[in-house]
């Protein structure tokens, strides 16, 4: 690589985020990343020609294809030679699919990338425990004797250890159910029902604003069921939303708890995808490039500490890494998993004692405005199936330094097993 | 070897059925031990009711111990600034509370910082703080008192002030041991407050469960520079543990490798399909030496030199019994037990101190609570056992200016094949005159030998830790 290479963000769509088991049921995660990627075609223009290959994020992955990224590009019917990746990270499946290709570009390996994730829950597959699958195996390969059939119902008792069980998002580690970890964390971290609250209302509000004013219509695709009805817009916002009302929900994941179904992320159906290309390459296609990834950190915590603290971590290194201060940096965009953890996260953030004992820093990493953070809402409002969330805040971000004219925006994630991800986004 | 009473009492009807009768039974309560090496956050949600912190200046060591190990704590009096930083950086928020108003639930642990006191009327504040805290320790729970040393102190009174906390300690372990809880002295120099937070992180933790009533002295006196490191904590060092064929010996060698030490284990050449299974389940080297031999010290400093580059924790582990009355003992059984547990240790050790241990390392001489205490027909053993607590309290101040801390083990009554063989009546004697009333596991005292080989323990050197369960025989 004789001089740097830089990729940038070129355009970036997604789909209407949709409240899990309702209108996407009928649409699993490859499915959604095809609306995802052919939206992303159509409003780029780019030849499908051009295009060398798909990176892929995704959670809850289809067992008998777990390759999403090379599935849109058959069902999409894509020339054959895009090949195709699929990446996984938890909630940061995302990000982790664009800062791939991001990296791919730079280093040279390719020119044009389609980035991206989906999920989709409402498709999430329930597992035979493993114990059925082991005693059924002599039954389903070679010649079963009856002794075979007599031993297979014989390891079915007691009843409870062979029945499906229900996915549900917990640490494999710990056992603990997400929301029980940000429960834990807001009690750790002292954050108040109220400021829950009032963080969950700013998101729909902001997102009602985004989608009432047309600022989504560029980064939103409209999406076709199976059954012919046209989905156009986010289903889970709710412009109408106030404090009052959701001081009025009960807690879910602890009886004296603060977090409700109001100021958590709900399960979510959708698909995001970012087109990533080197710089020269989107100058000779003639696209405009919107920003570029200055850098970028993961970071892992203990899952048994606290679960969702990793932006805490990654954020400063990916200053660090851009050679930027907080201050500097003109929109800060988090993923909302709960308001608890963004605001814990803003606590760290801004604690002197934190940026001693953990960051090895004098100071704090600094205080957050709330009017440059989520400026068009976040997961509470939005929604966040797994994989879209890093396309969808990339999208967000890089359309908005685009827009305005700013010129940084910073990215943090959190994800299930005690990982954190951070971005520094800048114009180009 | 199982002991009958802990089984039972591990049965809550049978356990209900015995105090309803008021049957003159001891039933123990099952202590809870650690699993694999050390963690991180080793005191992760347990409640820690501290007092006594406002004027001392053990409040700010403790209180970062705490948060970076995970505990909650409950802070008595008016040290809570002191908890605030670390609660925040840690996610730990310190709760303030009266003794008249403690919050609810059983507290983990309790520890009073009592090395203000100068004077007998403010013991006062001990009765009270334990007191009241006392009822609310949770089974298994944690006393901890932090005190100076009485032979520093500049008046009598201070020190008649300073002593009495030792006398309190050692009541209280009896007191609380049958809840399987343990009550320590920490007594803690000027100057080495740190260090002292470093060894209440031990005391309060699972891994001191068979540690009780125990007077800990922590020094400033050993050279150590670096903040310790707590989490595989022997990387990169080279541990050698004489007898590790068995028993406690490869328990610490499991534990010391857990910790990523490679151990070379030693043992008899007798011993070798034993000794040599130990070193392959933890990936360590096999040294066939009998330590009487004469050339055996110089054996063993070629071997540690050549194929290590040296040693950093030497445990001193191998030892026997030549059991007889001293009119029936023969010169034969003196001598074995005499020069094994006594002689070798000497010898091996002058030999590793010509240049093969390395600065900062750590010497841990296994001594034995029976043997201080002296038993009828161990003249021979008891002499050796205690001849090594002499050795460790004279080397220990030589080795200190280069970093290596000098300590001797004293185990009480441990469930090993030796005491399996004892007589069943001195054996159900020996398991319950304690203060946590069973037998400890080998495991127990590895642990504590662990600790010591880390460099967390900086703090304690020439001292003679007991882990013995409170045993009401021994110092």
């Amino acid at each position: 690589m004789s001089k740097s290479r830089r990729a940038v963000v070129v355009g970036g769509v997604r789909t209407p985020f949709v409240r899990a088991f309702a209108e996407f049921l009928k649409l699993d995660t490859i499915a959604l990343g095809c609306a995802a990627v052919r939206g992303l075609l159509e409003r780029t223009g780019v030849p499908h020609r051009e295009l060398e290959a798909i990176v892929w994020g995704g959670v809850i992955l289809p067992g008998l294809s777990p390759n999403v990224g090379r599935e849109i590009v058959l069902d999409l019917k894509l020339p054959a030679s895009v090949e195709g990746m699929t990446v996984t990270r938890a909630c940061a499946s995302g990000l982790q699919a664009i800062t791939t290709a991001a990296a791919a570009i730079e280093r040279g390996d390719a020119d044009v990338i389609i980035a991206g994730g989906s999920d989709s829950t409402s498709n999430a597959e329930i597992k035979l425990p493993q114990k059925v699958v082991h005693a059924a195996a002599p039954l389903a390969f070679g010649k079963a004797t009856p002794g075979d059939v007599l031993g297979l119902l014989s390891q079915m008792m007691p009843i409870t250890e062979i029945l499906p069980r229900m996915p549900k998002i917990a640490e494999r580690s710990t056992g603990q159910v997400m929301g029980e970890a940000a429960e834990e964390m807001a009690r750790r971290n002292e954050i108040p029902r109220a400021a829950q609250d009032e963080l969950a209302v700013r998101s729909h509000h902001r997102a009602a604003a985004a989608i009432a004013s047309g600022r989504f219509a560029d980064e939103v695709v409209p999406v076709r069921t199976p059954d012919g009805r046209w989905v156009h817009t986010d289903t889970i916002v709710r412009a109408d939303t106030s404090v009052d009302k959701l001081a009025k929900l009960r807690p879910v994941f602890a009886k004296d708890g603060t977090l409700t179904a109001g100021n958590s992320t709900p399960l979510t159906d959708g698909a995001s995808a970012v087109l990533l290309m080197s710089e020269d390459k989107a100058r000779v296609l003639g696209l405009r490039p919107l920003a570029r990834l200055a850098s970028w950190s993961y970071v892992g915590v203990d899952p048994a500490d606290q679960l969702l603290m990793g932006p805490a971590l990654a954020m400063p290194r990916a200053l660090d890494r851009a050679g930027l201060n907080l201050g500097d940096v003109d929109l800060v965009d988090i993923h909302e998993a709960f308001a608890a953890q963004v605001l814990s996260i803003l606590k760290m953030l801004g604690s002197d004692a934190f940026a001693k004992a953990r960051l090895g820093r004098d100071q704090a990493v600094g205080e957050i405005d709330p009017a440059r953070l989520n400026v068009h809402g976040g997961s509470i409002a939005i929604g966040h199936p797994f994989g879209a969330t890093g396309a969808r805040m990339v999208t967000t971000m890089a359309n908005e330094l685009a827009r305005t004219g700013k010129q940084t925006a910073l990215l943090g994630i959190c994800a299930a097993g005690g990982l954190g991800a951070a971005a520094v986004l800048e114009r180009v | 070897m199982s002991d009958f009473l802990l089984q039972l009492g591990q049965n809550p009807q049978a356990r209900r059925l015995i105090k309803a009768l008021g049957l003159p039974v001891p039933i123990p309560q099952t202590l809870r031990r650690a699993r694999g090496p050390w963690e991180e956050r080793p005191l992760a949600d347990k409640v820690i009711v501290v007092g006594g912190m406002g004027a001392g200046r053990m409040a700010a060591p403790v209180a970062k111990m705490l948060a970076e190990s995970g505990a909650e704590p409950i802070v008595i009096g008016d040290a809570l600034d002191a908890f605030r930083a670390p609660g925040e950086a840690f996610g730990r928020p310190a709760r303030a509370a009266q003794l008249g108003e403690l919050p609810e639930g059983k507290f983990d642990g309790v520890v009073f910082d009592a090395s203000e006191l100068a004077e007998p009327a403010a013991l006062r504040a001990l009765y009270e703080h334990f007191h009241a805290v006392t009822p609310r320790l949770a089974a298994g729970g944690r006393a901890v008192v932090i005190g100076r040393a009485a032979a520093t102190a500049k008046t009598p009174e201070a020190a008649a002030t300073r002593r009495a906390l030792e006398g309190f300690v050692r009541s209280l372990a009896k007191e609380v041991g049958k809840r399987g809880a343990t009550a320590q002295l920490l007594i803690v120099d000027d100057g080495a407050e740190a260090r002292g937070a470093e060894v209440l992180r031990f005391v309060l933790s699972p891994r001191a469960a068979f540690i009780t009533g125990q007077p800990i002295h922590v020094t400033g006196e050993v050279t150590g520079k670096a903040p310790p490191t707590r989490v595989r904590a022997l990387e990169k060092k080279v541990a050698l543990v004489t007898g590790a064929a068995r028993g406690i010996g490869e328990a610490t060698a499991h534990l010391l490798s857990a910790e990523g030490a490679h151990v070379v284990c030693l043992d008899r050449p007798e011993d070798d399909a034993l000794v040599s299974k130990v070193a392959r389940d933890i990936g360590g080297s096999v040294l066939l030496v009998d330590i009487t031999d004469p050339h055996a010290p110089k054996k063993i400093a070629d071997e540690l030199r050549a194929a290590h580059g040296g040693v950093d924790v030497v445990v001193h582990n191998a030892g026997v019994t030549r059991d007889k009355t001293i009119g029936n003992m023969t010169a034969e059984q003196w001598e074995q037990a005499v020069d094994i547990n006594l002689g070798a240790v000497v010898r091996i050790t002058s030999a590793l101190l010509a240049g093969v241990l390395r600065d900062g390392g750590r010497i841990v001489c296994l001594s034995s609570v029976a043997g201080i205490a002296g038993n009828v027909g161990q003249t021979n053993y008891a002499a050796s056992k205690s001849g090594l607590i002499g050795y460790v309290e004279k080397l220990a101040p030589a080795l200190a200016p280069r970093g290596i801390t000098v300590n001797a083990i004293a185990p009480g009554f441990i469930e090993t094949r030796l005491t399996a063989a004892i007589p069943m009546m001195i054996r159900e004697a020996g398991r319950r005159l304690s203060a946590l009333g069973q037998g400890g596991l080998p495991q127990d005292v590895a642990e504590a030998i662990s600790f010591l080989a880390q460099p967390a323990s900086v703090g304690i050197t020439g001292s003679v830790l007991r882990v013995c369960g409170g045993a009401l025989i021994g110092a």
